[in-house]
């Protein structure tokens, strides 16, 4: 690697990393990338068809593989190996996924691609509660029309004008696979409670698209895709970006420190190598931190300075505040009208078909929690898994052709109802660097610190409330225990695997750590390009606004270059 | 054979091909391949036992056999064979549980190192061992009664073994190709497009939302 003619070090390779990356090096920026995991090749790595017979213990999950055997995630999960994370003594459960490999979480994600909405951009203004961002739904939605034409997303319908669930532009979105037997059905049950269903967005290719391979409606994205018909920076952004000729990449470098020059600016990063436990440093004319909110807060408070003593761009103390997460939680039901259907592939697109968006933004006053939730539902008859005797009643006895028709009956006839709902920021969720622990490395690691609100913990308890309303207007059954308490039934801190904020955006150096561009007040030629910038975190679920605002931020250091700015 | 005579019923041979016992015996170091596709298993001959997990970043392609020991003993695999086939005996088409190699997966399963699987263990184990002499060498008819009295027990740790392995047993046979085909699974192929469900299936559940008032 030479080390003085890039123009930017992005450090990470996921939804931000990839997304940067894409855009200065067709703008003709020359560009190192710096991925802490290993390389990774979705084209020959995906088990795409492979059956759960096919795998050890039929793919169940397990510690070294905790969302199941043929899961996209390398080398991790909720813990990494050799690089330990804590929770502070006396916080709420907080948990943190990192994978190790090119691409990171794109590769496994859930491909539900929605956009934020007008409100999610001005929370307090709305109400009184968290952040507004220094920008609006209007600054972000030509950055949105991009993205989904570049990265392919389904979910195209006639425009509802639903509040604060914006429908794309014509020619953004692709059309989405029909509804399936458990998507007609239900779809009528929340019709009855009043509540709307619509085509879930969806970051996979469903029709005709230049460039890209449409779907083969079989297989789980979760493991990845092959033939690149859904969304991954391995296999949309960064093959392109290397295409250029303008992007260096390199693996098992984990980035731990920003290097400042005599004049205060980042002359590059510091990092050591996985394999062999060597230190490198690496220079360029600019800095893009896109690791994850968690990591790249991680990176700032490590590098500290005579003028950052309490890390970089830290002196207002913002540095890993205003961390959020989605709340979460998940009701099943089974359906005996369900029972006994023809035999009907359920496979479909990866990503849900349908889906319900927050149905209540003007009757939060009544509802008696400030924020809402969508709904992501499951269902229909999936491949089976080590989980197929769970269809059947705890006191169900039978064997032989009894067993054989019972399971026959009940296959296909569940559905899981998943509420991803919104958190407000507060001052009891942060990290920050633990005091003692350090990685395998002799690199301090992160503490983390945790406790969900009273908005949330209400707004979980309402998630349940609906569920059962729908499950029992569908004639169902909520299958195991229900716990109605909204503070028992709420996820883990981070468990949503939506860890946001820690380096937020913002008008000033005294209330952020970033202006809108992403680029650091601190350190003009430093930049966050990942979720670490966002001020609140909407019900929608992250990646696309990752991406857009990714965009746009490059974008803006595009300018600057040009500007001879950097 | 009188319902009274002693009956050992044919022999559960595992169900593993002899280039997987080959590369057992390469990962176990113990295992020896005895006759055609029959394995003893390392503990069985003295060797040193593998008890590490596949790691965090297996081959998902094609993936390998677990690298760890398999721990049960003849007499538990035979007693397993009985047992998955007492859940799931061939049907029609349909094979049984033990021609589908369910009584290897048990192994597979509680040598596991995993949390999920160590819980496993005891209760499978030992399940087998209290059901073993019951079941081998002896009549039909005193089989039958041991397997429905284990089914029926009202026993707390013998309910948690019968549930337990009655539901190892259907999750290995379901899913196989032989299970899906059971089941109706119809997926996991390649599409052109997602066309939705047949008016069949959209009839019957318009049907159904009727019964409802929906």
């Amino acid at each position: 690697m030479a080390t003085d003619t890039y123009d930017a070090i992005i450090v990470g390779s996921g939804a931000g990393g990839g997304m940067s990356a894409y855009h200065l090096t067709k703008s003709g920026l020359k560009v190192l990338m710096l991925e802490a995991g290993r390389n990774y090749d979705p084209r020959v790595e995906t088990p795409m068809f492979n059956t759960n017979a096919e795998a050890p213990l039929r793919g169940a999950s397990t510690p070294d593989k905790p969302f199941g055997f043929y899961d996209a995630t390398v080398d991790g999960g909720w813990q990494v190996p050799n690089e330990p994370y804590t929770v502070a003594e006396g916080s709420e459960p907080f948990t943190w996924w990192r994978p190790r490999m090119l691409g990171g979480r794109t590769n496994h994600w859930g491909r539900i691609a929605l956009r934020f909405g007008p409100l999610d951009f001005k929370p307090k203004s709305r109400d009184g509660l968290g952040y507004d961002w220094p920008i609006t739904y209007d600054d972000m939605a030509p950055w949105y029309d991009k993205t989904e034409k570049l990265i392919g997303v389904s979910g195209a319908a006639p425009a509802r004008g639903l509040l604060n669930t914006p429908d794309s532009p014509p020619g953004c979105l692709m059309e989405s696979a029909p509804p399936r037997a458990f998507e007609m059905f239900y779809e009528r049950g929340f019709k009855a409670m009043g509540i709307p269903v619509i085509p879930m967005h969806g970051a996979v290719v469903t029709g005709q698209m230049e460039g890209r391979n449409t779907c083969l409606f079989a297989t789980p994205c979760g493991r990845g895709c092959a033939i690149g018909a859904n969304f991954q920076s391995t296999t949309v952004l960064i093959p392109p970006a290397m295409a250029t000729g303008n992007l260096t990449l390199r693996t098992d470098a984990l980035v731990y420190q920003i290097d400042l020059d005599k004049a205060g600016r980042a002359k590059g990063v510091s990092f050591v190598d996985r394999k062999t436990g060597e230190h490198h440093s690496v220079a360029a004319k600019s800095v893009i931190l896109a690791a994850g909110s968690g990591e790249t807060a991680r990176i700032l408070l490590n590098s500290k300075s005579a003028s950052f003593p309490d890390g970089l761009c830290n002196t207002h103390g913002m540095v890993g505040r205003y961390l959020m997460d989605t709340v979460g939680l998940g009701v099943t039901g089974q359906f005996p009208a369900l029972e006994g259907l023809p035999p009907t592939n359920d496979d479909g697109q990866g990503t849900e078909h349908t889906y319900v968006p927050w149905w209540g933004y003007e009757k939060q006053k009544e509802l008696g929690f400030p924020r809402g939730y969508h709904i992501e539902i499951g269902g229909g008859r999936r491949m089976p898994s080590m989980g197929m005797g769970g269809l059947l009643h705890d006191d169900d006895l039978s064997v032989g052709d009894d067993l054989r028709a019972n399971l026959r009956q009940k296959f296909g006839s569940t559905i899981g109802f998943n509420g991803r709902g919104e958190m407000i920021p507060n001052d009891d969720c942060y990290c920050e660097l633990d005091p003692t622990a350090k990685d395998k490395w002799g690199i301090p690691v992160l503490r983390f610190h945790w406790k969900w609100g009273d908005s949330e913990t209400s707004q979980a308890a309402h998630m349940v409330k609906t569920f059962l309303e729908v499950i029992d207007k569908l004639g169902g059954t909520p299958q195991g225990k229900i716990e109605t308490d909204g503070k028992k039934a709420i996820s883990k801190g981070g468990e949503m695997i939506h860890e946001i904020g820690t380096a937020r955006m913002g008008h000033n150096d005294a209330d952020s750590v970033v202006n809108q561009y992403g680029q650091s007040w601190a350190v003009p030629n430093l930049f966050v390009m990942d979720g670490a910038v966002m001020v609140s975190s909407p019900d929608k679920n992250p990646t696309l606004s990752i991406l857009a605002l990714a965009w746009r931020s490059a974008d803006n250091l595009v300018t600057l270059s040009k500007q001879g700015a950097l | 054979m009188s319902a009274n005579s002693p009956e050992t019923g044919p022999e559960y041979v595992s169900k593993v091909d002899r280039r997987s016992a080959l590369a057992w015996i390469g990962v176990v170091g113990a295992a020896v391949a005895g006759g055609a596709g029959v394995v003893v298993y390392g503990p069985q001959m003295g060797g040193q036992k593998v008890t590490r997990g596949y790691g965090t970043d297996p081959k998902l392609v094609k993936p390998e056999k677990a690298p760890w020991s398999r721990i049960m003993i003849p007499a538990q695999l035979q007693t397993a064979a009985i047992l998955a086939d007492f859940i799931l005996p061939a049907s029609g088409a349909a094979p049984s549980a033990s021609a589908l190699g369910v009584p290897d997966f048990v192994d597979e399963w509680v040598s596991a190192p995993y949390p999920d699987q160590l819980k496993d263990r005891p209760i499978v184990l030992t399940g087998l061992n209290t059901l073993a002499p019951k079941v081998l060498k002896t009549s039909a008819a005193d089989r039958a009664k041991a397997l429905d009295a284990l089914r029926h027990s009202t026993d707390p740790a013998t309910q948690k073994f019968w549930k337990r392995f009655r539901r190892l047993t259907i999750g290995a046979y379901y899913t196989t190709p032989e299970g899906f085909k059971d089941v109706g699974y119809i997926g996991n192929v390649p599409r052109g497009s997602d066309p939705g469900p047949s008016p069949e299936v959209k009839s019957a559940v318009e049907a159904q939302l009727k019964t409802l008032n929906l």
